[in-house]
This record gives C-alpha cells, sequence and structure tokens, in this order.
C-alpha cells in the first residue's frame, strides 16, 4: 500500500519553519518528526477478511480499512534538517532537550542516565532499536498516547514544553499539554521546540517501569513513573505519574501528598502506591483487564518508589565520593 | 508532484525523480533496483526493510525517500566487497542463520551496526540490538549464534 498523496517542505530554520506554517494555517498541514508515528497512521491499513467475523466462507480475502485520517495532510513539514531542534544541553541547573532529538539519543545520554534516570528508563524500554533510532522525543510527547514511554517520566519529572509560532513562545507544563489521545494544546501554526527540566540542589531520583508482554515492540500494560525530592531525609517533592490506565498521561497528585513532609519508608511508600492504584481509571482492552491493571498499578508505584530512593541515596553517595 | 532527489546509495550518486509519498524502501527497489531490501509490514514492526542510514539502522518503509537525500545509505548489495563476503554474512551463512532469507538483509545491517558501536556484545545485548527485526524461521538462536561468531571473525581481522 502506498502513502496518499501529499507535498514536502523542508526547512533549515526555525525560523523558515514558523514563517511557511505562519503563510499555511488554513491548510492542511502536518508536522513529521521521525514519522514512526504519522506515516504509520497515513497508511491505509489491509486486514485480510479471513478476520473480519461477517466473512461466513473464511475466505481469504484482502480487504483495506481506511487511514486514522478522514482527509490526509496536504503538506507534510520535515523538522529532520533543522539543525537547532535536535540536541541535549545543561544549562546551570536546567537541562534542554531539542524536540527532534531521538528516542536513541536520550538512551544514549550520559546526562539524561544520571539526572534524568526516570526519563532514560522511558527511552530505553520504547519500541525496538529501529523505532528508537528514527522517533523522536518531541513526536513521542506531541502523538500523545495515554502509554507513551517518555511522556510519563517526562510528567512526573516535572518537564516543561516550549511551543513556538511566529506569534512568539510560551512555556506550558506537561500537566497541562495533553488533552486527550492524540490530542494536545498545540495550536496550528505551532512547534514544539524544547523540552525543560529544573534540576533541584538537594537530592533527588527518579524512575520509570513499563509492564509488558515482551521486551520489545509492546505498548505498555500499564506504566508508572516516579520522581522524589528529598531535603535532610524528608520528601520535599513527590510526584507520581501512570500510563496507559486513562485517555491520557495521569499525575495523581494524592499519592505524591501522601509522601511529603516525611521520611520515604516502606510504609509510606506502600500507602502511597495504594492510592495510586485507587485513582486508575484503566479499561479492559487485549493487553489486559482493569482490574488486572489496577493491582499491578499499586506494585509498579511502589517498585517506582524503591527505585527512586535507591538512585536518590546512591546518587549522594557518588557526590560524595567525587 | 515528482521532485529530483541525490540518493548516495553504497557509496554510488544516484539521482531521481520521486513522488514526496516514496519511501526509501520503494525508491531503493523500484527505482534503483535494490531489491535486497525487502518490505515485510510497511509499519515499522519487522525490520525486513532496515537499511544504514548514515550508519544507524533505520526501518526503510518509514522513511521518506525525500528525507533521505544528503544522507548516506548502505543496503544489503554493499555489505559484500565484490564477490567476497563480509565476515558477517559469513558467519550467517557458516552457522546456518538463513532459513528463507526474507529477514537476513535486515539482520545482517542491524549487525554491522552493532558490532561498530559494540565489538563484543553480550548476548543480551545481542538480543536487544535485533529485536526490532523478527524472523519467522531459525527461532533467532541460530542469529544470536552468528552474531557472537562474526563478532570474533571481525576481531581477528582487526
Ligand atoms: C513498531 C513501532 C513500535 C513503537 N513502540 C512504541 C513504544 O513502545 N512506546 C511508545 O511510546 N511509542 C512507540 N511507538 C510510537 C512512536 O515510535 C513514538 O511515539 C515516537 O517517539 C514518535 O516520534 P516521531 O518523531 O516518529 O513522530 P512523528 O510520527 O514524526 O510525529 C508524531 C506526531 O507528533 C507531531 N509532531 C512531531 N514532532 C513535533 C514537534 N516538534 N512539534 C509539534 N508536533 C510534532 C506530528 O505532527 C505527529 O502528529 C512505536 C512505533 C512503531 C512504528
Ligand atoms: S517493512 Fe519496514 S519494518 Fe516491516
Ligand atoms: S530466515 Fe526466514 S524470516 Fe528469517
Amino acid at each position: 500500500m502506498r502513502l496518499p498523496k501529499f507535498d514536502y517542505l523542508s526547512p533549515t530554520s526555525l525560523t523558515e519553519a514558523l514563517e511557511i506554517m505562519g503563510g499555511y494555517k488554513n491548510r492542511r498541514l502536518k508536522l513529521l518528526g521521525g514519522g514512526t508515528d504519522l506515516l504509520v497512521d497515513l497508511r491505509d491499513k489491509v486486514i485480510l477478511d479471513v478476520h473480519n467475523p461477517h466473512n461466513q466462507e473464511h475466505r481469504c480475502h484482502i480487504k483495506p480499512v481506511q487511514s486514522a485520517f478522514n482527509e490526509p495532510p496536504e503538506y507534510l513539514l520535515s523538522l529532520s534538517r533543522i539543525a537547532d531542534l535536535r540536541g541535549i544541553r545543561s544549562e546551570g541547573n536546567k537541562i534542554i532537550i531539542g524536540a527532534m532529538t531521538t528516542i536513541t539519543d536520550l538512551e544514549r545520554s550520559d546526562i539524561v542516565k544520571k539526572k534524568l534516570s526516570g526519563l532514560h528508563d522511558g527511552a530505553w524500554q520504547l519500541g525496538s532499536p529501529l523505532v528508537r533510532n528514527r522517533g523522536t522525543y518531541g513526536g513521542n510527547l506531541c502523538n500523545a498516547r495515554p502509554a507513551a514511554d517518555t511522556a510519563i517520566p517526562t510528567m512526573a519529572l516535572g518537564g516543561k514544553l516550549v511551543l513556538i509560532s511566529k506569534r512568539g513562545e510560551r512555556t506550558v507544563e506537561h500537566d497541562d499539554f495533553v488533552l486527550g489521545p492524540g490530542n494536545t494544546i498545540i495550536m496550528p501554526d505551532e512547534i514544539l521546540k524544547e523540552i525543560i527540566f529544573d534540576l533541584p540542589d538537594v537530592q533527588y531520583g527518579s524512575a520509570y517501569i513499563k509492564l509488558a508482554n515482551r521486551k520489545a515492540l509492546e505498548i505498555s500494560v500499564v506504566g508508572a513513573a516516579a520522581s522524589v525530592i528529598i531535603k535532610d531525609g524528608i520528601v520535599i517533592s513527590a510526584r507520581i505519574t501512570l500510563g496507559a490506565v486513562a485517555p491520557k498521561p495521569l499525575l495523581v497528585p494524592e499519592a505524591g501528598q501522601l509522601l511529603l513532609d516525611r521520611e520515604l519508608t516502606d510504609d509510606n511508600i506502600e500507602k502511597a502506591a495504594k492510592t495510586a492504584s485507587k485513582k486508575a481509571k484503566p479499561i479492559t482492552d487485549h493487553r489486559g483487564g482493569a482490574t488486572y491493571r489496577t493491582s499491578m498499578v499499586e506494585v509498579l508505584t511502589k517498585r517506582a518508589l524503591m527505585i527512586c530512593r535507591a538512585r536518590a541515596l546512591n546518587a549522594e553517595r557518588m557526590e560524595a565520593s567525587s | 508532484m515528482k521532485r529530483i532527489i541525490h540518493l548516495k546509495v553504497n557509496g554510488l550518486d544516484h539521482e531521481i525523480a520521486v513522488e514526496p509519498r516514496r519511501t526509501l524502501a520503494e525508491a531503493l527497489r523500484i527505482d534503483l533496483g535494490l531489491t535486497g531490501t525487502r518490505i515485510g509490514c510497511s509499519i515499522g514492526d519487522c525490520g525486513a526493510c532496515t537499511v544504514l542510514i548514515d550508519g544507524v539502522p533505520s526501518f526503510s518503509c518509514l522513511t521518506l525517500a525525500v528525507e533521505a537525500e544528503g544522507h548516506e545509505i548502505l543496503t544489503i548489495e554493499g555489505v559484500a566487497d565484490g564477490n567476497k563476503l563480509h565476515p558477517v554474512q559469513e558467519a550467517f551463512v557458516e552457522v546456518g542463520a538463513i532459513q528463507c532469507g526474507f529477514c537476513t538483509p535486515g539482520m545482517v545491517l542491524s549487525t554491522l551496526a552493532l558490532l561498530d558501536y559494540n565489538p563484543d556484545p553480550t548476548e543480551d545485548e545481542i538480543r536487544r540490538a535485533l529485536s526490532g527485526n523478527l524472523c519467522r524461521c531459525t527461532g533467532y538462536q541460530k542469529i544470536i549464534d552468528a552474531v557472537k561468531d562474526a563478532a570474533r571473525r571481525m576481531k581477528e581481522l582487526s
């Protein structure tokens, strides 16, 4: 099956890209990152009619099914030739990651591994090497799936998204970014430019765990991420987020709240994990039943918090010995 | 509308006219006749269409040909040196890692990139590096063995 027809634009600077987008406001234009979501969605699917329950003869006809788009885009605007959009940099106590940074770049980055461990966990578990080599961080966030493997830890880590258009720039929290499956607050003339993380100057740790049936090429049954900041042994911030249990990545403030102003003991972790599972509203589908998913939220949240604790302590030890 | 693009494939420059919707896999197979690159699923699941773009394993079914302009592409046809097989190919043949052969070009190219990045991979690292390349025939064990054998051969050569 061939892709539907579209025209292709490939600006080499952000200014040029924004100029084009301003001009094409009323046309059906889509941004192309790595294309690992978009090009799949654009293709008409072909299914064997033998899988169709209404096919009484069980004969093997091939039947095209319409793609996810009612009307395919007229233009794809490729971001791949805008060098400024790719890269990971530290600036003071901030880490800034360009939207076109690939998932492999995240996975191979020492800064991400050390300072944004939860995000590293997400990148490590996403898809397969072929997906990670082409798929981008910005694409994963903008595609806005409830199980997106970098979105759940980005939200736990309090990541902020910089959206840019000809009209100017705005910075939004990931908490407010996703509206529903595949739907975000990005306006038609905006591009996600970069993602910013503020690093605390005290102990902190983060983690993301994905429960899946296979080690590769899997969408999670449930995912849980956590990020904690600890000062003098006391938790001063805790954020717990869940994937694949709601129409969008889910922040559970009630669970984080329970951990505040106390030590991160096993008991407190247990309580937070129970609260997280009460707030999850999963559906039953072929990947897992709602009841199973709810119980797994508790287990995964508990484990994620324990890893956070270990990482926070370990980071401190490494600082002390260096 | 078609546009003229320049693709550098296996060290040779090609000028072809393609529609923007042409995937790299289609351009390689149809426009350049390089049918060693296979199309299995067209949606990123199987890895049969794997090529190296600037040394990085990439699915050519989800890469537009126009996006590949200006990059170096290596397909399975460019791996051997004339009639002399590459050590990775030799290992695949001798260990018996090839049955129908549909997955083999992708497997070999993913292996080349792995050994370039990590000349001495563990079994876990091999399985992870090939986890986007599916094989319906071999049951994978022989492929894993071939990659280990290839690593040994390449070390001997260097
Ligand atoms: C076989 C396979 C396995 C996969 N497995 C996983 C998995 O395990 N976990 C997971 O989370 N995902 C998975 N994915 C989905 C996908 O690979 C990721 O979501 C990837 O990160 C998307 O990035 P991309 O650059 O390819 O996005 P694209 O397909 O290029 O874009 C996706 C969407 O985001 C928009 N967009 C892209 N960049 C920007 C930007 N800078 N600003 C504004 N809008 C933008 C596009 O217009 C489009 O709507 C898988 C995909 C495949 C094909
Ligand atoms: S044909 Fe490209 S991954 Fe299957
Ligand atoms: S040898 Fe047949 S698919 Fe791998």
